[in-house]
Protein backbone atom coordinates (compact mmCIF):
# COMPACT_ATOMS: atom_id res chain seq x y z
CA UNK A 1 0.00 0.00 0.00
CA UNK A 2 1.60 3.01 -1.09
CA UNK A 3 0.09 6.26 0.60
CA UNK A 4 0.98 9.93 -0.25
CA UNK A 5 -0.26 12.50 2.48
CA UNK A 6 -0.25 16.37 1.37
CA UNK A 7 0.65 18.78 3.91
CA UNK A 8 0.60 22.29 4.39
CA UNK A 9 2.71 24.74 6.47
CA UNK A 10 0.26 27.37 8.07
CA UNK A 11 0.87 29.86 10.90
CA UNK A 12 -0.74 29.61 14.06
CA UNK A 13 -3.97 31.30 14.99
CA UNK A 14 -5.93 29.96 17.19
CA UNK A 15 -4.09 30.54 20.74
CA UNK A 16 -4.31 33.65 22.77
CA UNK A 17 -0.76 34.77 22.16
CA UNK A 18 -0.90 34.54 18.71
CA UNK A 19 -0.74 38.08 17.57
CA UNK A 20 -2.88 38.47 14.09
CA UNK A 21 -2.26 41.74 12.09
CA UNK A 22 -2.87 42.44 9.09
CA UNK A 23 0.47 43.72 7.40
CA UNK A 24 0.10 47.62 5.07
CA UNK A 25 -0.40 46.22 1.66
CA UNK A 26 -4.17 44.99 3.67
CA UNK A 27 -3.84 41.64 1.29
CA UNK A 28 -1.18 39.93 3.83
CA UNK A 29 -0.99 39.49 7.76
CA UNK A 30 2.21 40.36 9.66
CA UNK A 31 4.64 36.81 9.28
CA UNK A 32 6.93 37.91 11.51
CA UNK A 33 5.22 37.70 14.92
CA UNK A 34 3.54 34.12 14.24
CA UNK A 35 4.31 30.90 14.95
CA UNK A 36 4.20 28.17 12.03
CA UNK A 37 2.90 25.09 12.17
CA UNK A 38 1.89 21.81 10.25
CA UNK A 39 -2.03 22.53 9.38
CA UNK A 40 -3.91 20.34 12.37
CA UNK A 41 -5.79 18.41 9.85
CA UNK A 42 -2.79 17.21 8.19
CA UNK A 43 -1.46 15.41 11.11
CA UNK A 44 -4.54 13.60 11.37
CA UNK A 45 -4.08 12.55 7.65
CA UNK A 46 -0.28 11.70 8.51
CA UNK A 47 -1.30 9.61 11.17
CA UNK A 48 -4.38 7.81 9.25
CA UNK A 49 -1.22 6.94 6.88
CA UNK A 50 1.01 5.90 8.97
CA UNK A 51 -1.27 3.84 10.72
CA UNK A 52 -2.21 1.77 7.94
CA UNK A 53 1.48 1.64 6.56
CA UNK A 54 2.24 -0.10 10.14
CA UNK A 55 -0.55 -2.60 9.56
CA UNK A 56 -0.67 -3.57 5.64
CA UNK A 57 2.98 -2.08 4.74
CA UNK A 58 4.06 0.11 2.19
CA UNK A 59 5.42 3.32 1.99
CA UNK A 60 4.46 6.84 3.20
CA UNK A 61 5.26 9.91 1.33
CA UNK A 62 4.42 13.60 2.88
CA UNK A 63 4.55 15.95 -0.10
CA UNK A 64 4.09 19.66 0.41
CA UNK A 65 4.05 22.54 -2.13
CA UNK A 66 6.17 25.63 -0.59
CA UNK A 67 9.97 27.90 -0.18
CA UNK A 68 12.73 26.09 2.43
CA UNK A 69 10.79 27.19 5.22
CA UNK A 70 8.67 24.62 5.18
CA UNK A 71 11.02 21.40 5.37
CA UNK A 72 10.10 21.70 8.96
CA UNK A 73 6.80 20.12 8.47
CA UNK A 74 8.11 18.06 6.07
CA UNK A 75 11.03 17.05 9.30
CA UNK A 76 8.01 16.65 11.24
CA UNK A 77 5.76 14.01 8.70
CA UNK A 78 9.18 11.86 8.96
CA UNK A 79 9.63 11.83 12.54
CA UNK A 80 6.00 10.90 12.50
CA UNK A 81 6.92 7.83 10.66
CA UNK A 82 6.76 8.72 6.90
CA UNK A 83 9.16 7.28 4.94
CA UNK A 84 9.61 9.92 2.76
CA UNK A 85 9.22 13.51 1.81
CA UNK A 86 9.47 15.82 -1.21
CA UNK A 87 9.25 19.39 -1.36
CA UNK A 88 7.93 21.27 -4.83
CA UNK A 89 9.79 24.50 -4.47
CA UNK A 90 7.50 27.19 -4.98
CA UNK A 91 5.88 30.12 -3.09
CA UNK A 92 2.44 29.22 -2.79
CA UNK A 93 1.07 32.45 -0.26
CA UNK A 94 -0.88 33.89 -3.42
CA UNK A 95 -2.28 31.74 -4.89
CA UNK A 96 -5.54 29.73 -4.74
CA UNK A 97 -6.27 26.30 -4.20
CA UNK A 98 -6.70 25.57 -8.05
CA UNK A 99 -3.04 26.55 -8.48
CA UNK A 100 -1.89 24.38 -6.02
CA UNK A 101 -3.79 20.99 -7.25
CA UNK A 102 -1.93 22.03 -10.78
CA UNK A 103 1.79 22.12 -9.12
CA UNK A 104 0.25 18.47 -6.99
CA UNK A 105 -0.50 16.93 -9.97
CA UNK A 106 2.00 16.17 -11.93
CA UNK A 107 4.19 15.78 -9.10
CA UNK A 108 1.80 12.91 -7.87
CA UNK A 109 1.69 11.43 -11.76
CA UNK A 110 5.24 10.34 -11.58
CA UNK A 111 4.70 8.73 -7.78
CA UNK A 112 3.62 5.28 -6.70
CA UNK A 113 0.26 5.48 -4.95
CA UNK A 114 -2.73 3.41 -3.82
CA UNK A 115 -4.35 6.37 -2.05
CA UNK A 116 -3.79 10.24 -1.23
CA UNK A 117 -4.66 11.66 1.67
CA UNK A 118 -4.82 14.96 2.53
CA UNK A 119 -6.13 17.24 5.62
CA UNK A 120 -9.98 17.93 5.11
CA UNK A 121 -9.16 21.82 5.21
CA UNK A 122 -6.45 24.16 6.22
CA UNK A 123 -6.59 26.13 9.56
CA UNK A 124 -5.01 29.27 7.55
CA UNK A 125 -7.45 29.94 4.78
CA UNK A 126 -9.67 26.69 4.80
CA UNK A 127 -11.05 26.45 1.20
CA UNK A 128 -11.40 22.51 1.63
CA UNK A 129 -10.48 22.70 -2.06
CA UNK A 130 -6.93 21.25 -2.89
CA UNK A 131 -8.12 17.39 -2.28
CA UNK A 132 -11.09 17.11 -4.43
CA UNK A 133 -9.25 19.00 -7.31
CA UNK A 134 -6.17 16.56 -7.87
CA UNK A 135 -8.12 14.06 -7.69
CA UNK A 136 -10.90 15.51 -10.17
CA UNK A 137 -6.83 16.21 -12.43
CA UNK A 138 -5.73 12.50 -11.72
CA UNK A 139 -9.32 11.66 -12.98
CA UNK A 140 -9.80 9.04 -9.29
CA UNK A 141 -12.36 8.95 -7.06
CA UNK A 142 -12.52 11.19 -3.74
CA UNK A 143 -14.32 11.71 -0.49
CA UNK A 144 -14.05 14.59 1.92
CA UNK A 145 -14.35 14.50 5.84
CA UNK A 146 -13.67 11.30 6.39
CA UNK A 147 -13.64 9.97 10.11
CA UNK A 148 -14.21 6.11 9.14
CA UNK A 149 -11.58 4.38 7.37
CA UNK A 150 -11.53 0.24 7.01
CA UNK A 151 -8.90 -0.90 4.32
CA UNK A 152 -8.00 -4.64 3.98
CA UNK A 153 -5.94 -4.45 0.90
CA UNK A 154 -5.11 -2.10 -1.95
CA UNK A 155 -8.24 -2.59 -4.22
CA UNK A 156 -10.85 -0.84 -1.92
CA UNK A 157 -11.74 1.12 1.08
CA UNK A 158 -15.07 1.58 3.43
CA UNK A 159 -14.90 5.11 4.37
CA UNK A 160 -17.20 7.24 6.47
CA UNK A 161 -17.80 10.64 6.21
CA UNK A 162 -18.94 13.01 8.50
CA UNK A 163 -22.49 15.23 7.77
CA UNK A 164 -24.31 17.49 9.64
CA UNK A 165 -25.77 16.77 13.00
CA UNK A 166 -22.73 14.06 13.87
CA UNK A 167 -24.76 11.37 11.06
CA UNK A 168 -22.34 9.41 8.60
CA UNK A 169 -22.63 8.59 4.84
CA UNK A 170 -21.27 5.53 4.03
CA UNK A 171 -18.96 4.61 0.94
CA UNK A 172 -17.10 1.78 -0.23
CA UNK A 173 -14.81 3.35 -3.12
CA UNK A 174 -12.32 1.70 -5.30
CA UNK A 175 -8.12 2.58 -5.05
CA UNK A 176 -6.47 4.84 -5.77
CA UNK A 177 -8.50 7.01 -4.27
CA UNK A 178 -8.21 10.84 -2.96
CA UNK A 179 -9.87 10.89 0.92
CA UNK A 180 -9.71 14.20 3.15
CA UNK A 181 -9.81 13.72 6.59
CA UNK A 182 -11.54 15.16 9.32
CA UNK A 183 -9.86 15.89 12.87
CA UNK A 184 -10.65 12.72 15.34
CA UNK A 185 -10.33 10.06 13.01
CA UNK A 186 -7.15 9.05 15.17
CA UNK A 187 -5.07 10.36 17.92
CA UNK A 188 -1.83 11.79 16.18
CA UNK A 189 1.23 10.70 17.83
CA UNK A 190 3.56 12.42 19.20
CA UNK A 191 6.96 11.72 18.05
CA UNK A 192 9.67 10.91 19.65
CA UNK A 193 12.86 13.02 20.87
CA UNK A 194 14.87 9.88 19.06
CA UNK A 195 12.61 10.43 15.58
CA UNK A 196 12.93 14.14 15.36
CA UNK A 197 16.69 13.72 15.99
CA UNK A 198 16.59 11.31 13.10
CA UNK A 199 14.19 13.08 10.81
CA UNK A 200 16.77 16.43 11.03
CA UNK A 201 19.45 14.39 9.60
CA UNK A 202 16.97 13.10 6.60
CA UNK A 203 17.22 14.22 3.07
CA UNK A 204 14.37 15.74 1.76
CA UNK A 205 13.58 15.36 -2.02
CA UNK A 206 13.34 18.59 -3.71
CA UNK A 207 12.12 19.53 -7.16
CA UNK A 208 10.87 22.64 -8.70
CA UNK A 209 8.28 24.11 -10.98
CA UNK A 210 10.21 23.23 -14.42
CA UNK A 211 10.85 19.72 -13.70
CA UNK A 212 6.96 18.76 -13.31
CA UNK A 213 6.75 20.12 -17.18
CA UNK A 214 4.60 23.78 -15.60
CA UNK A 215 5.97 27.29 -16.21
CA UNK A 216 5.01 29.78 -13.72
CA UNK A 217 2.90 31.47 -15.56
CA UNK A 218 0.40 28.54 -16.32
CA UNK A 219 -0.22 29.44 -12.05
CA UNK A 220 -2.15 32.38 -12.30
CA UNK A 221 -5.25 32.05 -10.01
CA UNK A 222 -8.90 32.35 -10.52
CA UNK A 223 -9.62 33.42 -6.89
CA UNK A 224 -8.22 36.91 -6.18
CA UNK A 225 -7.50 38.57 -2.97
CA UNK A 226 -8.45 41.56 -2.84
CA UNK A 227 -8.37 42.93 0.88
CA UNK A 228 -8.47 42.06 4.48
CA UNK A 229 -10.34 43.63 7.46
CA UNK A 230 -10.64 42.90 10.82
CA UNK A 231 -14.23 41.01 12.02
CA UNK A 232 -16.42 43.40 13.92
CA UNK A 233 -16.43 43.28 17.92
CA UNK A 234 -20.25 42.20 18.13
CA UNK A 235 -21.81 43.66 21.04
CA UNK A 236 -20.33 42.27 24.10
CA UNK A 237 -19.65 43.39 27.51
CA UNK A 238 -16.46 42.96 28.96
CA UNK A 239 -16.47 42.00 33.02
CA UNK A 240 -13.32 44.06 33.82
CA UNK A 241 -11.13 43.07 37.33
CA UNK A 242 -9.50 39.85 38.73
CA UNK A 243 -10.64 36.66 37.81
CA UNK A 244 -12.65 36.25 41.45
CA UNK A 245 -14.46 40.15 40.82
CA UNK A 246 -15.41 38.87 37.41
CA UNK A 247 -16.92 35.85 38.41
CA UNK A 248 -18.55 37.43 41.39
CA UNK A 249 -20.17 40.49 38.81
CA UNK A 250 -21.28 37.92 36.15
CA UNK A 251 -23.12 35.92 39.23
CA UNK A 252 -25.17 38.83 39.79
CA UNK A 253 -25.87 39.85 36.69
CA UNK A 254 -27.02 36.65 35.90
CA UNK A 255 -29.15 36.18 39.24
CA UNK A 256 -30.49 40.03 37.93
CA UNK A 257 -31.52 38.78 35.03
CA UNK A 258 -33.38 35.82 36.91
CA UNK A 259 -31.16 32.97 35.21
CA UNK A 260 -29.44 31.94 38.72
CA UNK B 1 -29.65 38.78 -19.78
CA UNK B 2 -28.22 35.97 -17.00
CA UNK B 3 -28.41 33.28 -14.94
CA UNK B 4 -28.07 32.21 -11.25
CA UNK B 5 -28.14 28.89 -10.75
CA UNK B 6 -28.67 27.36 -6.40
CA UNK B 7 -27.49 23.95 -5.92
CA UNK B 8 -30.22 22.87 -3.06
CA UNK B 9 -29.50 20.04 -0.92
CA UNK B 10 -32.01 17.62 1.17
CA UNK B 11 -31.54 14.70 3.38
CA UNK B 12 -33.99 12.84 5.56
CA UNK B 13 -36.81 14.21 3.72
CA UNK B 14 -36.14 18.01 4.33
CA UNK B 15 -34.39 20.67 2.48
CA UNK B 16 -31.03 22.35 3.72
CA UNK B 17 -31.29 25.82 5.53
CA UNK B 18 -28.59 26.64 3.85
CA UNK B 19 -30.58 25.97 0.98
CA UNK B 20 -32.86 28.54 1.84
CA UNK B 21 -30.23 30.82 2.44
CA UNK B 22 -28.52 30.82 -0.82
CA UNK B 23 -32.20 31.06 -2.57
CA UNK B 24 -32.99 34.08 -0.28
CA UNK B 25 -29.46 35.39 -1.66
CA UNK B 26 -29.78 34.40 -5.20
CA UNK B 27 -33.45 36.19 -5.40
CA UNK B 28 -31.82 38.99 -4.21
CA UNK B 29 -28.44 39.06 -6.72
CA UNK B 30 -30.78 38.36 -9.28
CA UNK B 31 -32.94 40.66 -8.65
CA UNK B 32 -29.92 43.23 -8.84
CA UNK B 33 -28.82 42.27 -11.80
CA UNK B 34 -31.86 41.79 -13.83
CA UNK B 35 -30.97 38.18 -13.93
CA UNK B 36 -33.29 34.62 -13.66
CA UNK B 37 -32.93 32.92 -10.29
CA UNK B 38 -33.23 28.91 -11.10
CA UNK B 39 -32.84 26.17 -9.21
CA UNK B 40 -31.92 22.11 -9.56
CA UNK B 41 -32.70 19.67 -6.69
CA UNK B 42 -31.80 16.28 -7.48
CA UNK B 43 -33.91 13.19 -5.26
CA UNK B 44 -36.06 10.10 -5.74
CA UNK B 45 -38.78 12.20 -4.66
CA UNK B 46 -38.62 16.10 -5.32
CA UNK B 47 -42.35 17.49 -6.44
CA UNK B 48 -42.30 18.59 -2.98
CA UNK B 49 -39.24 20.34 -2.40
CA UNK B 50 -39.45 22.06 -6.08
CA UNK B 51 -42.65 23.53 -5.03
CA UNK B 52 -40.87 25.06 -1.99
CA UNK B 53 -38.27 26.35 -3.90
CA UNK B 54 -40.83 27.84 -6.46
CA UNK B 55 -41.13 30.02 -3.68
CA UNK B 56 -37.83 31.94 -4.81
CA UNK B 57 -36.74 30.57 -8.11
CA UNK B 58 -37.98 31.43 -11.77
CA UNK B 59 -37.02 28.16 -12.25
CA UNK B 60 -36.61 24.81 -10.69
CA UNK B 61 -35.33 22.20 -12.23
CA UNK B 62 -36.47 18.74 -10.51
CA UNK B 63 -34.21 16.01 -11.49
CA UNK B 64 -35.87 12.23 -10.51
CA UNK B 65 -33.26 9.55 -9.52
CA UNK B 66 -34.64 6.83 -7.52
CA UNK B 67 -31.23 6.21 -5.41
CA UNK B 68 -31.30 9.51 -3.84
CA UNK B 69 -32.88 9.41 -0.76
CA UNK B 70 -30.39 12.25 0.24
CA UNK B 71 -28.01 14.52 -1.66
CA UNK B 72 -24.89 12.53 -2.85
CA UNK B 73 -21.86 14.39 -4.38
CA UNK B 74 -20.93 11.83 -7.49
CA UNK B 75 -24.15 11.26 -9.29
CA UNK B 76 -24.58 14.84 -8.63
CA UNK B 77 -22.36 16.19 -10.15
CA UNK B 78 -22.60 13.97 -13.07
CA UNK B 79 -25.98 15.14 -13.34
CA UNK B 80 -25.34 19.19 -12.53
CA UNK B 81 -22.01 19.07 -15.21
CA UNK B 82 -24.76 19.12 -18.52
CA UNK B 83 -26.76 20.94 -17.12
CA UNK B 84 -24.33 23.95 -16.30
CA UNK B 85 -22.75 23.32 -19.50
CA UNK B 86 -25.95 23.92 -21.54
CA UNK B 87 -27.13 26.52 -19.48
CA UNK B 88 -23.98 28.81 -18.78
CA UNK B 89 -25.20 30.22 -15.62
CA UNK B 90 -23.01 33.41 -14.41
CA UNK B 91 -23.05 32.06 -10.75
CA UNK B 92 -23.56 28.63 -9.70
CA UNK B 93 -24.37 28.76 -5.81
CA UNK B 94 -23.68 25.68 -3.76
CA UNK B 95 -23.85 25.05 0.47
CA UNK B 96 -20.56 24.52 2.00
CA UNK B 97 -22.01 21.73 3.77
CA UNK B 98 -20.81 18.15 3.64
CA UNK B 99 -22.40 17.64 0.16
CA UNK B 100 -20.92 20.98 -1.03
CA UNK B 101 -17.61 20.18 0.03
CA UNK B 102 -17.87 16.93 -1.70
CA UNK B 103 -19.30 18.42 -4.92
CA UNK B 104 -18.09 21.86 -5.88
CA UNK B 105 -14.29 21.43 -5.95
CA UNK B 106 -14.46 18.71 -8.49
CA UNK B 107 -17.20 19.77 -10.25
CA UNK B 108 -15.56 23.09 -10.88
CA UNK B 109 -12.46 21.60 -12.15
CA UNK B 110 -14.36 19.68 -14.46
CA UNK B 111 -16.18 22.55 -16.42
CA UNK B 112 -13.00 24.87 -15.87
CA UNK B 113 -15.11 27.06 -13.52
CA UNK B 114 -13.17 29.66 -10.88
CA UNK B 115 -14.55 28.68 -7.21
CA UNK B 116 -14.75 30.39 -4.33
CA UNK B 117 -15.69 27.87 -0.99
CA UNK B 118 -16.87 28.70 2.65
CA UNK B 119 -18.13 32.20 1.73
CA UNK B 120 -20.21 34.29 4.55
CA UNK B 121 -21.50 36.40 2.08
CA UNK B 122 -21.56 37.65 -1.92
CA UNK B 123 -22.21 40.46 -3.67
CA UNK B 124 -21.64 42.89 -6.39
CA UNK B 125 -18.84 45.57 -6.16
CA UNK B 126 -19.27 47.57 -9.59
CA UNK B 127 -20.61 45.09 -11.83
CA UNK B 128 -18.47 42.25 -10.19
CA UNK B 129 -19.38 39.53 -7.88
CA UNK B 130 -17.24 39.55 -4.65
CA UNK B 131 -17.43 37.23 -1.83
CA UNK B 132 -16.51 37.79 1.96
CA UNK B 133 -14.37 34.67 3.84
CA UNK B 134 -13.37 34.37 7.46
CA UNK B 135 -10.24 33.02 7.59
CA UNK B 136 -6.74 33.15 9.92
CA UNK B 137 -9.76 31.13 13.00
CA UNK B 138 -12.00 33.47 12.48
CA UNK B 139 -9.35 36.57 13.23
CA UNK B 140 -9.43 38.14 10.01
CA UNK B 141 -12.02 38.65 6.90
CA UNK B 142 -11.81 38.55 3.55
CA UNK B 143 -12.41 40.03 0.21
CA UNK B 144 -11.94 37.64 -2.95
CA UNK B 145 -12.74 38.34 -6.48
CA UNK B 146 -13.26 35.81 -9.69
CA UNK B 147 -11.23 35.85 -12.98
CA UNK B 148 -13.32 36.59 -15.52
CA UNK B 149 -14.99 33.23 -16.79
CA UNK B 150 -18.48 33.14 -18.57
CA UNK B 151 -19.66 30.62 -15.15
CA UNK B 152 -18.68 31.56 -11.51
CA UNK B 153 -18.81 29.05 -8.65
CA UNK B 154 -19.27 29.75 -4.77
CA UNK B 155 -20.26 27.72 -1.39
CA UNK B 156 -21.88 29.66 0.89
CA UNK B 157 -20.96 28.53 4.83
CA UNK B 158 -24.34 27.56 6.20
CA UNK B 159 -25.91 30.00 9.10
CA UNK B 160 -24.66 33.22 7.93
CA UNK B 161 -27.16 34.72 5.87
CA UNK B 162 -30.54 35.89 6.65
CA UNK B 163 -33.98 33.53 4.93
CA UNK B 164 -35.96 36.52 3.64
CA UNK B 165 -39.06 34.53 2.41
CA UNK B 166 -39.68 34.47 -1.33
CA UNK B 167 -42.49 35.68 -3.04
CA UNK B 168 -42.46 34.19 -6.50
CA UNK B 169 -44.37 31.19 -8.33
CA UNK B 170 -41.59 30.37 -10.43
CA UNK B 171 -42.19 27.30 -13.25
CA UNK B 172 -41.13 23.89 -12.34
CA UNK B 173 -39.40 21.78 -14.86
CA UNK B 174 -38.84 17.95 -14.34
CA UNK B 175 -36.17 15.78 -15.48
CA UNK B 176 -35.80 12.44 -15.84
CA UNK B 177 -31.77 11.58 -14.11
CA UNK B 178 -29.86 11.18 -17.47
CA UNK B 179 -27.63 8.45 -15.01
CA UNK B 180 -27.75 4.72 -15.98
CA UNK B 181 -25.43 3.28 -14.18
CA UNK B 182 -24.90 2.52 -10.71
CA UNK B 183 -21.54 4.86 -9.96
CA UNK B 184 -19.07 1.73 -9.22
CA UNK B 185 -15.84 3.60 -8.06
CA UNK B 186 -17.89 5.49 -4.87
CA UNK B 187 -20.39 2.79 -4.22
CA UNK B 188 -23.28 4.58 -1.48
CA UNK B 189 -23.70 2.39 1.47
CA UNK B 190 -26.12 3.99 3.53
CA UNK B 191 -26.48 6.19 6.74
CA UNK B 192 -25.37 5.89 10.12
CA UNK B 193 -27.30 7.99 12.11
CA UNK B 194 -25.59 9.08 15.78
CA UNK B 195 -27.08 7.61 18.47
CA UNK B 196 -29.26 8.61 21.46
CA UNK B 197 -27.66 10.25 24.19
CA UNK B 198 -27.93 9.75 28.04
CA UNK B 199 -27.63 13.28 28.44
CA UNK B 200 -29.46 15.51 26.26
CA UNK B 201 -27.64 18.72 25.77
CA UNK B 202 -30.79 20.08 24.01
CA UNK B 203 -33.04 20.26 27.16
CA UNK B 204 -30.67 21.76 28.73
CA UNK B 205 -31.77 25.44 30.21
CA UNK B 206 -28.10 26.18 31.28
CA UNK B 207 -24.99 24.46 29.62
CA UNK B 208 -21.43 25.16 30.73
CA UNK B 209 -20.00 24.20 27.34
CA UNK B 210 -15.73 23.42 27.42
CA UNK B 211 -13.31 24.06 25.02
CA UNK B 212 -9.66 23.48 24.69
CA UNK B 213 -9.01 26.03 26.66
CA UNK B 214 -9.67 23.49 29.38
CA UNK B 215 -6.22 22.33 28.90
CA UNK B 216 -6.88 18.73 30.96
CA UNK B 217 -9.38 16.04 31.11
CA UNK B 218 -9.10 16.09 34.85
CA UNK B 219 -10.70 19.84 34.35
CA UNK B 220 -13.94 18.25 33.06
CA UNK B 221 -15.10 17.60 36.74
CA UNK B 222 -14.52 20.80 38.27
CA UNK B 223 -17.02 22.20 34.51
CA UNK B 224 -19.43 19.48 35.96
CA UNK B 225 -19.45 20.56 39.40
CA UNK B 226 -20.45 23.98 38.50
CA UNK B 227 -22.83 22.35 36.32
CA UNK B 228 -24.33 20.29 38.94
CA UNK B 229 -24.42 23.44 41.09
CA UNK B 230 -26.93 25.45 38.97
CA UNK B 231 -28.79 22.79 37.38
CA UNK B 232 -27.41 22.74 33.65
CA UNK B 233 -25.30 19.98 32.19
CA UNK B 234 -21.80 19.97 30.47
CA UNK B 235 -21.16 20.18 26.90
CA UNK B 236 -17.96 20.99 24.94
CA UNK B 237 -16.61 21.88 21.31
CA UNK B 238 -15.11 19.36 18.90
CA UNK B 239 -11.69 19.35 19.89
CA UNK B 240 -12.94 17.78 23.45
CA UNK B 241 -14.42 14.98 21.46
CA UNK B 242 -11.57 14.28 19.10
CA UNK B 243 -9.36 14.14 22.31
CA UNK B 244 -11.48 11.83 23.86
CA UNK B 245 -12.72 13.59 26.44
CA UNK B 246 -16.54 13.71 26.34
CA UNK B 247 -18.28 11.29 23.94
CA UNK B 248 -19.83 13.28 20.71
CA UNK B 249 -23.56 13.65 21.86
CA UNK B 250 -21.72 16.33 24.03
CA UNK B 251 -20.85 18.22 21.34
CA UNK B 252 -22.67 21.47 20.25
CA UNK B 253 -22.52 22.49 16.42
CA UNK B 254 -22.80 21.74 12.79
CA UNK B 255 -21.72 18.54 12.80
CA UNK B 256 -22.78 17.94 16.46
CA UNK B 257 -26.41 19.17 18.03
CA UNK B 258 -27.49 23.10 17.76
CA UNK B 259 -28.58 23.74 21.13
CA UNK B 260 -30.85 27.47 22.68
CA UNK B 261 -30.48 27.00 26.36
CA UNK B 262 -31.18 30.26 28.52
CA UNK B 263 -27.72 30.51 29.46
CA UNK B 264 -24.42 29.46 27.20
CA UNK B 265 -21.38 29.35 29.25
CA UNK B 266 -18.45 29.00 26.85
CA UNK B 267 -15.43 28.12 29.40
CA UNK B 268 -12.14 28.50 26.99
CA UNK B 269 -14.26 28.04 23.63
CA UNK B 270 -12.95 29.57 20.84
CA UNK B 271 -15.29 29.90 18.67
CA UNK B 272 -14.79 28.00 15.39
CA UNK B 273 -17.85 28.81 13.00
CA UNK B 274 -19.21 25.53 13.15
CA UNK B 275 -19.36 25.56 17.06
CA UNK B 276 -20.72 28.91 16.63
CA UNK B 277 -23.46 28.04 14.38
CA UNK B 278 -24.79 25.82 17.19
CA UNK B 279 -25.20 28.15 20.04
CA UNK B 280 -25.80 31.77 18.69
CA UNK B 281 -29.24 31.20 19.26
CA UNK B 282 -29.08 30.52 23.22
CA UNK B 283 -30.91 33.33 25.31
CA UNK B 284 -27.83 34.96 27.22
CA UNK B 285 -24.31 33.80 26.16
CA UNK B 286 -21.32 34.61 28.22
CA UNK B 287 -17.60 33.58 26.96
CA UNK B 288 -14.41 33.29 29.06
CA UNK B 289 -11.52 32.95 26.89
CA UNK B 290 -7.51 34.03 28.03
CA UNK B 291 -7.60 35.47 24.10
CA UNK B 292 -9.75 38.63 23.79
CA UNK B 293 -9.78 38.29 19.87
CA UNK B 294 -11.20 34.58 20.17
CA UNK B 295 -14.37 34.87 17.44
CA UNK B 296 -16.65 33.45 20.58
CA UNK B 297 -17.02 37.20 22.18
CA UNK B 298 -18.52 38.08 18.57
CA UNK B 299 -21.52 36.16 19.65
CA UNK B 300 -21.58 36.43 23.57
CA UNK B 301 -23.37 38.90 25.78
CA UNK B 302 -21.10 38.83 28.68
CA UNK B 303 -17.58 38.53 28.31
CA UNK B 304 -14.07 37.42 30.19
CA UNK B 305 -11.15 38.05 29.24
CA UNK B 306 -8.61 35.48 31.25
CA UNK B 307 -7.54 31.60 32.16
CA UNK B 308 -10.70 29.50 32.59
CA UNK B 309 -8.58 27.78 35.52
CA UNK B 310 -8.73 30.82 37.61
CA UNK B 311 -12.49 31.91 36.36
CA UNK B 312 -13.49 28.58 36.69
CA UNK B 313 -12.86 27.81 40.95
CA UNK B 314 -14.02 31.38 41.04
CA UNK B 315 -17.35 30.91 39.50
CA UNK B 316 -17.98 27.71 41.65
CA UNK B 317 -17.56 29.74 45.07
CA UNK B 318 -19.42 32.95 43.76
CA UNK B 319 -22.93 29.82 42.51
CA UNK B 320 -22.25 27.95 45.77
CA UNK B 321 -22.26 31.08 48.07
CA UNK B 322 -25.50 32.77 45.98
CA UNK B 323 -26.99 29.75 46.24
CA UNK B 324 -26.72 29.71 50.44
Amino acid sequence: MDILVCVKRIPSTSESTDVVEIDDSQKGIKKEKLLFRINDWDEYALEEAVQIEERLGGTVTAITVGLEECDDILRKALAMGADQAIRIDQDISAVDSYVVAKILTPLIRTLPYDLILFGMQSGDFGWAQSGPMVAEMLGVPHATGITRLQLENNKEAKVGRELESGALELYTMELPAVLTIQTGINKPRYASFTSIRRARTRELKVTALRELGLSVDALAPLIRLEKLTLPSAGEVQIIPGSADEAAAQLVTILKGRGVL
Amino acid sequence: MGEILVVAEHRKQKLADVSFEMLAKGRQLADQSSSELAAVIIGSSVFDYATEISSWADKVLAVTDERMEGSLAEPCQKILSPIIKQRKPQLVLIGHSAFGMDLAPALAIELGVPLATDCTDIFMESASVRVRRSIYNGKIDAVFSFAPSETIMATLRPTQLPIEKGDRKGTIEEIDSPLTEEISYKRFEGYIEPETSEVDITESNVLVSIGRGIKNKENIAIAQQLADLIGGSVSCSRPIVDYGWLPSDRQVGLSGKVVKPKVYLALGVSGAFQHIAGMKASEIIVAVNKDPKAPIFSVADYGIVDDIAKVLPALIGEVGQAKG
